[in-house]
């Protein structure tokens, strides 16, 4: 295998080396930064990487990285919070963990005694010494709350997700969630790929945010190999993300309203979805818009006329819908001061997207220059409450401001094309703003263009674990699927 | 022909018309992406309003007559996907939904099964990544039929439940 040598693209990406005996300091160094991923990848020794996004006046992304040679790294979970489930993650594929007895909980793999005793799943790294601790809740918190369990089979058109919700009855104590029902092994199977083969299964990672990770990762690819899509191409990327933002904020919408049990807004937000659904499929040839990002560019050219045509119906639908609801004080009373995020939890946990910018924290990576932004630069709406009705008026700014950035991209000529990707190796990292936040990825390529190690960070990888404390802040039974409608997340992007 | 027989062809004829009118849908995502369950939710909006045809969701496989699976079938998720089929009173079919449960996205490794099929006997297999809502509504039509014929082909006798042996509850 060849040395990988990360290239960093100036006033973007900046990589540095640092030694594990240093790390600890750098981190705190690093504090005014926001820590978006960290992940491990085997070379010649295990290399542990974070990346660090400025989210101030320049924004950009920062990578640190620190070769482990004996099987631990400074514990970094008590002085950035964020690193836990990462540090949890990494004990499972790699057997490397922080130095300490701190117990690591099971994240991605499924426990023993789910699959047959025969059957041995493969990681990415050597298996770890001992079996992650299993999450369970204490049966009793002060003599009074139990363990209520839900799922993973949960209610209709809903994906599988199990609960574990600690309550003394009706308040909501604590509350944990297993995803490793969903884990279909992805980095694990993008492995030995090239970036093209490997883009159907990126898509597919979270199909919800198809657009996004899948130009977050081909944006990865372009960088290992210093290429860069044609401007025309870029744009169409910019078009579909925004339709992606679009159809996503009237499906959390619709949830919304589901969860509140408002039958006709829901039936109202659902025809603008479906409108914009169609328009989906009409412009760009599929309803959640598969297969329009490719490596070194897009493959399809928008049909311009078409969006031109449909968008101002199905925004107005969605604009009636929302202010109809906004006009609704039951529904609005409901929302209000339900499953609240501090400023300071969005930051310790190192939240993204929406729920970030609803808890005061106005990042976004489609403001990190570089890219189709950069002469259409978007206004980034933000609220302080971070509650659910805060989190609703950030989504309804956001789809404004998105149909403005279509009208603009194609404007400026939105087009298909491809640049052709060299055979080199060499590593990257990608970005793109999901509509459920930063959708990041990276991936190191060896001399033949394959993947040696791909990592998918979907915005639901990160907002999850916000949601705990979004339910915890004295809240009910009832608020719960409000909230997870207002966070708007997958399983599947968390399970991967 | 016997009373009995004649009682029997009338409860047959009853229920294949009732199913017709009242068919109610558990869905279960055996590791989706969660795009299905766009499409699937959409089954209820306006555009397409799968009650005006006579179906429900349901949220209890006790009230089940027909599993909407997708996904390619997590081997993690294996037991969760059987007990869920278990749990729902027969005649009863499966209706594998999407790309991943048809075996076009995942292979057969440590991870997936590659397929609903490899779990659950399905009977009707409806293809897209995703499946439209329409595609979704004639692949519950078919299904449909094939509870019908189930019916049709049910004694409503105990011979119907070889595995039971007298005074099982």
């Amino acid at each position: 295998m060849t040395a990988v040598e990360p290239r960093a693209v100036p006033g973007e990406v900046t990589t540095f080396q640092v030694a594990s005996p240093d790390l600890e300091a750098v981190v705190r160094d690093l504090a005014n930064l926001r820590l978006a991923d960290m992940f491990a990848a085997n070379g010649d020794t295990t290399t542990l990487r974070m990346v660090w996004a400025n989210d101030g006046e320049a924004p950009g992304y920062v990578i640190t990285e620190t070769p482990i040679d004996d099987g631990e790294y400074p514990a970094l979970s008590g002085i950035a919070p964020a690193a836990f489930v990462e540090e949890c993650e990494i004990y499972e594929q790699f057997g490397i963990r922080p130095v300490g007895d701190k117990p690591l909980n099971r994240m991605m793999l499924p426990p023993r005694d789910a699959l047959p005793p025969d059957a041995a799943l493969p990681t990415l790294g050597r298996q770890p010494a001992a079996e992650p601790q299993e999450v369970r809740a204490p049966h009793t918190v002060g003599g009074h709350a139990f363990e209520f369990p839900f799922g993973p089979v949960r209610q209709a058109g809903t994906e599988s997700l199990y609960y574990g919700l600690v309550t003394s009855g009706e308040e909501v104590v604590d509350l944990y969630l297993f995803t490793w029902h969903k884990h279909r092994g992805l980095e694990w199977r993008l492995q030995g790929r090239t970036p093209r083969e490997a883009l159907f299964h990126v898509e597919r990672a979270e199909g919800l945010s198809a657009v996004a990770l899948g130009w977050a990762f081909a944006a990865a690819a372009e960088a290992a190999t210093g290429t860069r899509p044609p401007a025309e191409a870029e744009r169409t990327r910019a078009v579909a993300l925004e339709l992606e933002r679009l159809y996503n904020h009237a499906a959390a919408m619709a949830a919304l309203c589901q969860s509140t049990g408002l039958t006709v807004g829901q039936s109202a937000a659902e025809i603008a979805l479906e409108r914009m659904l169609r328009l989906n499929a009409q412009a760009l040839g599929h309803r959640y818009l598969f297969g329009v990002v490719g490596v070194g560019g897009v493959g399809r050219a928008p049909d311009a006329d078409v969006i031109r045509r449909e968008l101002p119906g199905a925004y107005g639908e969605f604009r009636r819908a929302a202010d109809a609801l906004l006009d609704t004080n039951s529904f609005v009373d409901r929302l209000e001061a339900t499953g609240i995020v501090t400023t300071d939890q969005a930051r310790a946990l190192g939240l993204v997207g929406p729920v970030a910018r609803a808890s005061g924290l106005a990042a976004d990576a489609r403001t990190v220059p570089g890219g189709p932004y950069d002469g259409h630069p978007p206004a980034i709406p933000a609220r302080t409450a971070g509650d659910v009705l805060a989190r609703f008026a950030v989504m309804l700014a956001e789809a404004a401001e998105s149909v403005r950035l279509i009208g603009e991209f194609l404007g400026a000529g939105a087009a298909a094309g491809v640049t052709e990707l060299p055979e080199t190796a060499g590593a990257g990292l990608g970005w793109a703003e999901s509509p459920r936040g930063e959708a990041l990825a990276w991936l190191a390529l060896d001399s033949e263009g394959r993947i040696t190690r791909a990592r998918l960070r979907p915005g639901s990888a990160r907002n999850w674990r916000g949601f705990d404390d979004a339910c915890r802040s004295q809240n009910v039974f009832t608020d719960i699927p409000i909230i997870e409608a207002s966070f708007w997340l997958t399983a599947a992007g968390m399970a991967r | 022909m016997t009373a009995e027989a004649v009682r029997a062809d009338e409860l047959r004829e009853t229920i294949a018309r009732q199913f017709g009118r009242s068919l109610h849908i558990r869905t279960l995502d055996t590791g989706s992406c969660a795009v299905c369950e766009q499409e699937i939710r959409l089954l209820a909006a306006p555009h397409y309003d799968l009650t005006r045809l006579g179906f429900f969701f349901t949220p209890a496989p006790r009230h089940a007559d027909l599993l909407l699976v997708t996904g390619p079938m997590i081997r993690a998720f294996e037991v969760a996907a059987r007990k869920t089929y278990d749990a729902m009173p027969g005649p009863k079919v499966v209706v594998a939904t999407g790309a991943c449960a048809l075996g076009g996205v995942y292979p057969a490794d440590p991870f997936t099964h590659g397929t609903v099929g490899a779990v659950l006997p399905v009977d009707v297999w409806i293809p897209g990544c995703p499946p439209s809502p329409l595609a979704l509504l004639h692949g519950l039509g078919v299904a449909v039929g094939r509870l019908a014929e189930k019916v049709r082909d049910r004694s409503f006798t105990a011979a119907d439940y070889p595995e039971r042996t007298r005074g099982d509850s």
